[in-house]
């Protein structure tokens, strides 16, 4: 695990970031056994002590509406936030089951491809 | 016959039979793996596989191959019925010699590379091995080089469809890459050109086999892989069914199938999956599984350029090949990617007589400058090149949003689709409403006193004239509008108008799609 601090619009935030393969994930178990391979198909569970991912925007867009709050228990597809792109109300949704760690966007906040828009824990 | 030479040959047989011995399959069963029989075993009806090439022997003396015991030489291979159709595979056996490809190997995969091609008949590649013999030098590279250009001669003609139950490194991996179907199960199947010890002493990075190139990496980032599966017996399920959809060679129609209704619960409030609010995103799977029969749609490539849906499905017993913007995805954005998905798809569906039924509801391509520096222009070329060239029937329907270039790429009258269908809430245009207005007429808006009140009145006046689907009725660029409800009717109608459709193309030697 390495930490950055990291600055975009003038605001700088503190980012962990992991190395794939470093340990486990929440989400992806990397099993090697036949006998544990069929747990991957069961919707991943609620990890707090899991690696922090970033969701960034998938493409330039408005932050229109943010539907959850810092410290708030997601799970795995929910709708976190509704960005405003190519005349499309996009639905970023939760990849896993987590937690809010911290909330980049703003709502009426431009963004662009890559920029951050929240953390899961 | 003389007793003696039964039971040599019943000796002979056995010893190849038990592949490389007892304690190797224990191993590979611990590692969650099946041997190269029991998977042909599986592939295969009951009691119809003939083995072809069992007494092959490598010819190799150097660095103790002399001494190298190899039934088989670590590959079984042969032809067989699946679902009473015949197909050719062979499997290697990673517990000889750990699969590795030799001279011996190698030849006996052209033999059923040959007979499959010569016989019209699908073949499954399943690869389980270590890679080239080493011992065996180039006589194993030249092995691999024809290979490749069997399925090279094969593509277009018979379906190829690589298996990934094991390792496939280094050149091994491109066999794979030639075939039309890649198909890996997780955990056991790995491909990936350098390995991670030779990343790792080049870059510095570490990454783990399964990482770099395990079943999720390919399904999710590569694209490699077309599906995925928890283990070798849901692999060896989804083989069959995907064998289900296709013709046995290019001149062959794919097998029919008893009619079906589509599912009950999909069809139900069909005319609501397509919301009339243009910025709403909706899941167009909904629509597709509404219109075919139930239990027949089969996605490719599902957790890969999500923003385009491609796979096949039946309607009314015929199999087609879907085609679809997915606006719940980067706003059902063209982008490279979802333009190297299609385009791949398109072709395979024009070499082997799959009907094209392309769903679109697509603002235009992705902006951004990674996809300009990325190569857009080249990679959205395919799109347009591989719908021009389709001389397969092809059926478009306009759900909702086809403007500008993106309109034209996705199977449009003008790239020669046979019938165009439109929804009602289609909004076929050069550009969205709010940008046309605005170019239009900047100069009414920049005089007016309130200019947001001017933009939204002249945008709203343009959407009603323009992002309608009876300006393009108007010119029969759509042939007709339906609803959502009639659609399925109206699809299968048209599949069975143009089940006859014939177009010729120029004689050439082949095209030079942008690649």
């Amino acid at each position: 695990m390495r930490r950055f601090k990291v600055t975009v619009n003038g605001h700088s935030y503190e980012v962990e970031v992991e190395e794939e393969g470093e340990r486990p994930t929440g989400a992806r178990p990397a099993h090697s056994h036949a006998t544990q391979r069929h747990e991957q198909v069961a919707p991943p569970v609620a990890d707090s002590s899991g690696p922090v991912e970033q969701i960034v925007a998938p493409l330039p867009g408005t932050v229109l509406a943010v539907k959850v709050t810092a410290g708030q228990a997601v799970e795995s597809g929910q709708v976190l936030l509704v960005l405003e792109a190519m005349k499309m109300e996009n639905e970023i949704v939760a990849p896993r089951a987590g937690t809010v760690k911290e909330l980049q966007a703003r709502q009426g906040q431009a963004v662009n491809t890559g920029d951050p828009l929240l953390t899961i824990g | 016959m003389d007793n003696d030479r039964t039971k040599d040959l019943e000796h002979r047989r056995q010893r190849v039979l038990a592949g490389g011995g007892e304690a190797r399959q224990a191993k590979q069963r611990q590692q969650g793996k099946w041997t190269a029989r029991q998977r042909l075993a599986a592939l295969y009806d009951e009691g119809t596989f003939q083995e072809l090439g069992m007494f092959v022997e490598h010819r190799s003396a150097e660095f103790g191959m002399d001494q190298a015991d190899a039934p088989g030489d670590g590959v079984v291979t042969g032809f067989g019925q699946v679902d009473g159709r015949l197909v050719y595979a062979f499997a290697q056996d990673f517990t000889v010699l750990g699969g590795s490809l030799g001279e011996m190997h190698a030849r006996k995969v052209h033999v059923v590379q040959d007979l499959a091609l010569k016989s019209g008949a699908p073949i499954v590649a399943m690869a389980d091995s270590g890679g080239a013999r080493i011992q065996e030098g180039i006589d194993s590279l030249n092995g691999y080089g024809e290979i490749f250009r069997r399925n090279t001669m094969a593509s277009g003609v018979i379906p190829q469809i690589s298996v990934i139950v094991g390792p496939s490194a280094g050149g091994a991996v491109y066999s794979p890459a030639l075939t039309d179907f890649v198909l890996m199960a997780e955990g056991i199947g790995q491909m990936y050109i350098t390995g991670p010890q030779v990343i790792k002493a080049v870059t510095g990075e570490d990454v783990s086999h399964e990482a770099l190139g395990g079943a999720q990496t390919h399904a999710r980032k590569s694209g490699v892989a077309h599906l995925t599966f928890v283990d070798e017996t849901a692999l060896m399920a989804g083989l069959k069914r995907l064998l289900g959809y296709l013709p046995s060679n290019n001149l062959a129609q794919p097998p029919a199938h008893p009619a079906a209704e589509p599912e009950a619960g999909a069809v139900q409030g069909l005319d609501q999956v397509v919301p009339d609010d243009p910025n709403k995103p909706y899941d167009v799977r909904q629509l597709i599984l509404g219109l075919t029969d139930q239990d027949s749609f089969l996605e490719l490539q599902p957790a890969y350029a999500q923003n385009m849906v491609i796979g096949f499905g039946r309607l009314a017993g015929r199999v087609v090949a879907w085609c679809a913007n997915q606006p719940r995805i980067l706003a059902g954005c063209l982008d490279i990617d979802a333009s190297d998905k299609l385009a791949r798809f398109v072709r395979f569906a024009d070499a082997f007589n799959l009907p094209l039924l392309t769903l679109i509801d697509t603002p235009g391509y992705l902006p951004g400058t990674a996809q300009e520096y990325g190569g857009i222009i080249r990679h959205g070329a395919k799109v347009l090149y591989a719908y021009s060239e389709a001389s397969v029937a092809k059926i478009s329907v306009v759900l909702r949003k086809a403007y500008g270039g993106a309109y034209l790429a996705m199977c449009s009258k003008s790239l020669g689709a046979d019938l165009v269908l439109a929804l009602p809430t289609a909004e076929i245009a050069v550009m969205g409403p709010e940008g046309a207005a605005n170019i239009i007429f900047r100069a009414q808006i920049e005089a007016a006193a309130d200019q947001d009140a001017t933009r939204k009145r002249l945008v709203a006046e343009y959407r009603d004239r323009f992002s309608s689907p009876y300006v393009a009725a108007a010119r029969q660029y759509v042939d007709q509008v339906v609803t959502a409800g009639e659609l399925r009717h109206a699809l299968i109608a048209a599949l069975w108008a143009l089940g006859e459709k014939s177009e010729d193309r120029p004689a050439k030697k082949h095209g030079n799609i942008p690649l």
